[in-house]
């Protein structure tokens, strides 16, 4: 495999679990920005277990993902059942301490970055695996009857307390494991790329992964696992001169998208109207 | 029943009117005449489309088909402040007083187009409710039903209206104060305003009114005077339970 | 002690400037029902524009601050159409809508003064502007204040005056809060709505273009970054307060500004800005709907 590819599959895979990542708690209408201090964390975590106490990548992952998903958790008591934008302040806020952090830690390389996390063998192939593992989770999630309370709260809370589900428990059920999805990317990238740097993990990530979410669609899962990879994409294919202002490119996406096409290209619908052509489903 | 004189003098005239949310049809071919100095009545069950018709006649509906006339001009479709301005004022059904602005703020937001001689119209207003003149500096939230209710009934007088629309104003009241609001209905009628009135209540509303519509989802079904419809066999079981 | 002063007086010039860009916040939320993120964004935007103007005209601060003043305008009206388009209705999910937009439209102005605007580093305004030439405004002992900082204090006190003055004496204030406290209820009384939302993009335009000049003459400088900073810290002030409560974004965002300002008299180094995030984190954690209460 060529180079540019393998890093192209690489950062696809990671921007499809972020991605994700930010799909789950938004089925409560939650924008759970903290994903991304949780990738930092856990990367930091896992290169820093790997270089300085030779940790293998499995218990790195592993342990990457039990730290995200404690700090979502214990975060998840405070703003489970917020209003969004408390969601997303307390993301933003937690990304700048994480990063001032980061940068002033010499132990971890401080703005210099952290170097020289090992190779793993068959990595792309434990990523997509992860991937497909992911999925299929969050499918038997989306259909369950949690899942369908969690569409029931994105419209009306009443509504979904009319489920007998406990929203504040389906909110801090849905910020954990993206937490741990995130942590789960951050020990990824860090093994992919082999070593780690603070300015990544900043707000443009939280550009790109929206823009991932609401194109592709944030009423089904598929949405995200074809836009993210596509605008991941778009930028590698256009020249260097265009490519540069890609930050700008998906603002302009995402606005045009919400002005014409709010729920995103991949609809509830659009996904029935295949499952009828594929007659995987009877018409109802 | 000490009613005003009318005139033949068409204020309102709505004519075939339809009009739908989404795929629901709200009103199908309602029409329906105002002369000048009428009371008017809209009677009918929950859902039966009188508040339909008293939102589209303000321009806050959209219309399908059919068109609406206003002092003989067309005002079919037109934004709900032209049609405010021209004249017409909703009393709408649950008061729709503003509670967390004062009895004064509530007032002139209804004077909100011509704040010229607002003074004079508040005083007149607070000579005719002399309640809300001790509580103008209070917040609209901490008044009671009955007195919620002639705070937006006085604030539709700020504007100087020719036409005033009432949506069910007797709703969620005691029947002693829903006989002060008739009382007050009736009282600025002969004062010359028209108005366009929907009850539930029926008994009352026909026994001050000049005539009145019968709506059944969306339809019009039957008109007539008010004493033509008290005696009406149908209407008296339907809804006076005689 | 006289550190204490000090550094009191210079929280308030700098809570000022917070009190402006939240208030402006807040009135776009209350009256056009949107939460625009990106509102310091624009201002910072804005910063950029009269900076350019400046250069151009050879350091000619009358058009450096109309260029200011007027490009924050601009744009709150032309982006008012995009806002209004989604918020047809009043629900959280499109008031949510409103927020991603924001930021789609913050993404694309940073980017664009990092990528077009002196090719991305910070941008210093001229002396005669800032008045920094001419030392401190004010003096007695340690107790000094710039003439940026007093502007800044005697600007935000006039406008948040001024501007409660409009909101609670004028009819078109009380317009604004009908609509903000029932958009429906308004429409039926016959107040244009579009009409006044539109009034309010002009308003909140006129009051971020204003707070840029005066950002401007207090700090001297602006970086690209600096808009995706403050749009945080402002959207935290607001919440901390209570969305949408206008004297609760007042007494919220004096506190930050003085809390700010202490942290840096007695604390210096770069943690020194992490402190009042993790204590405005604390804040939300604990009471996510506001100290003052909503008022939406």
């Amino acid at each position: 495999m060529s180079l540019p590819l393998y890093y192209y599959l690489a950062i696809a895979s990671i921007y499809i679990l972020m991605t994700w990542a930010l799909y789950l708690p938004y089925r409560v209408a939650h924008l759970h920005f903290m994903v991304v201090a949780n990738m930092a964390i856990s990367g930091y975590f896992g290169g820093y277990a790997a270089t300085q106490w030779g940790w293998p990548f499995g218990a790195a992952l592993l342990a990457g993902m039990l730290i995200g998903a404690l700090l979502s958790w214990l975060v998840s008591f405070g703003i489970g059942d917020a209003p969004t934008f408390a969601v997303v302040i307390v993301g933003f806020t937690f990304i700048y301490i994480t990063k001032t952090a980061i940068e002033n830690w010499d132990l971890i390389g401080g703005t210099m970055g952290m170097f020289g996390i090992p190779m793993v063998k068959n990595l792309l192939l434990y990523a997509y695996l992860f991937v497909l593992v992911t999925g299929i989770f969050i499918y038997r999630f989306d259909h369950s009857r949690l899942g369908r309370a969690a569409s029931a709260k994105f419209v009306d809370k009443d509504l979904a307390t009319s489920f007998g589900v406990n929203t504040k428990h389906l909110g801090m059920f849905l910020q954990t494991w993206a937490g741990a999805i995130g942590g789960a990317c951050g020990v990824f990238y860090a093994f992919f790329m082999n070593s780690l740097f603070p300015d990544f993990f900043t707000f443009h990530i939280i550009g790109t992964t929206m823009t991932m979410l609401f194109l592709g669609g944030y009423t089904t899962m598929w949405g995200p696992l074809l836009a993210a990879p596509i605008l991941w994409g778009l930028p590698l294919i256009l020249p260097t001169s265009i490519a540069s202002w890609r930050q700008i490119i998906y603002g302009v996406i995402l606005i045009v998208i919400l002005l014409l096409r709010p729920e995103g290209a991949v609809t509830r619908q659009f996904i029935r109207k295949i499952q009828v052509k594929l007659k995987l489903v009877k018409l109802a | 029943m000490g009613q005003n004189k009318t005139s033949d003098k068409v204020i309102l005239e709505i004519d075939n009117l339809a009009v739908s949310y989404g795929h629901v049809n709200a009103l199908k071919d309602v029409s329906l005449t105002v002369n000048e100095g009428e009371i008017v009545v809209l009677i009918g069950a929950n859902g039966a489309g009188k508040t339909s018709i008293m939102e589209t006649v303000l321009g806050v509906n959209q219309v399908d088909s059919g068109t609406i006339k206003f002092q003989g001009k067309d005002i079919t479709n037109k934004p709900a402040d032209k049609i405010v301005r021209s004249g017409m004022f909703l009393v709408p059904e649950g008061r729709g007083v503003f509670s967390s602005m004062s009895v004064t703020d509530n007032l002139l937001l209804g004077a909100h187009h011509n704040l010229k001689g607002s003074k004079e119209k508040m005083d007149y207003v607070f000579s005719s409710f002399p309640i809300l003149g001790e509580r103008k500096d209070q917040v609209a939230g901490t008044l009671s039903g009955g007195e919620r209710q002639m705070l937006a009934i006085a604030r539709a007088l700020m504007s100087s209206p020719k036409m005033i629309l009432v949506d069910e104003p007797s709703i969620g009241l005691a029947p002693k104060i829903v006989n002060d609001i008739f009382e007050i209905l009736v009282q600025l009628n002969s004062e010359g305003y028209s108005i366009l009135l929907s009850e539930q209540n029926v008994y009352k509303a026909l026994k001050c009114a000049h005539r009145g519509y019968v709506m059944e989802t969306g339809k019009i079904l039957l008109s007539g005077t008010s004493e033509e419809l008290l005696n009406n066999s149908e209407i008296r079981k339907a809804y006076l339970g005689a | 002690m006289e550190i204490f002063i000090a550094q009191v007086i210079n929280g308030l010039s700098l809570g000022s400037i917070y009190v402006l860009l939240v208030t402006g916040f807040n009135l776009l939320l209350l009256v056009a029902m949107i939460i625009h993120f990106s509102f310091p964004v624009v201002v910072v935007f804005s910063m950029y524009m009269a900076w350019i103007v400046l250069g151009l005209t050879g350091n000619n601060i009358f058009l450096g601050v109309a260029a200011g003043i007027s490009s924050a305008i601009l744009f709150n009206i032309i982006t008012a159409p995009m806002f209004q388009h989604i918020m047809k209705k009043r629900g959280e999910v499109d008031i949510n809508s409103t927020m991603v937009l924001s930021m789609g439209l913050g993404m694309i102005i940073t980017d664009f003064l990092s990528h077009s605007i002196n090719s991305g580093f910070p941008i210093a305004f001229p002396d005669n502007l800032t008045g920094r030439a001419a030392g401190p405004f004010i003096q007695f002992g340690l107790i000094s204040m710039s003439r940026g900082a007093f502007l800044a204090l005697t600007v935000g006190i006039v406008f948040v005056t001024g501007l409660f003055w409009l909101l609670y004496k004028t009819k078109q204030g009380r317009a604004f809060r009908a609509i903000a406290e029932d958009p429906n209820g308004a429409k039926l009384v016959g107040l244009p709505i579009l009409k006044t939302g539109l009034q309010s993009y002009a308003l909140t335009g006129f009051l971020g273009g204003s707070t840029a000049i005066l950002m401007a003459i207090l700090l001297g400088s602006a970086s690209p970054g600096l808009g995706d900073q403050l749009g945080h810290k402002v959207l935290a002030v607001s919440i901390i307060a209570g969305l949408g409560n206008l004297k609760g974004g007042l007494i919220v965002g004096l506190s930050l500004g003085i809390l700010e300002a202490l942290v840096q008299g007695y604390w210096t180094g770069t943690w020194s800005n992490a402190i009042a995030f993790v204590i405005m984190l604390i804040a939300i954690l604990v009471k996510p709907k506001g100290i003052f209460g909503m008022k939406l």
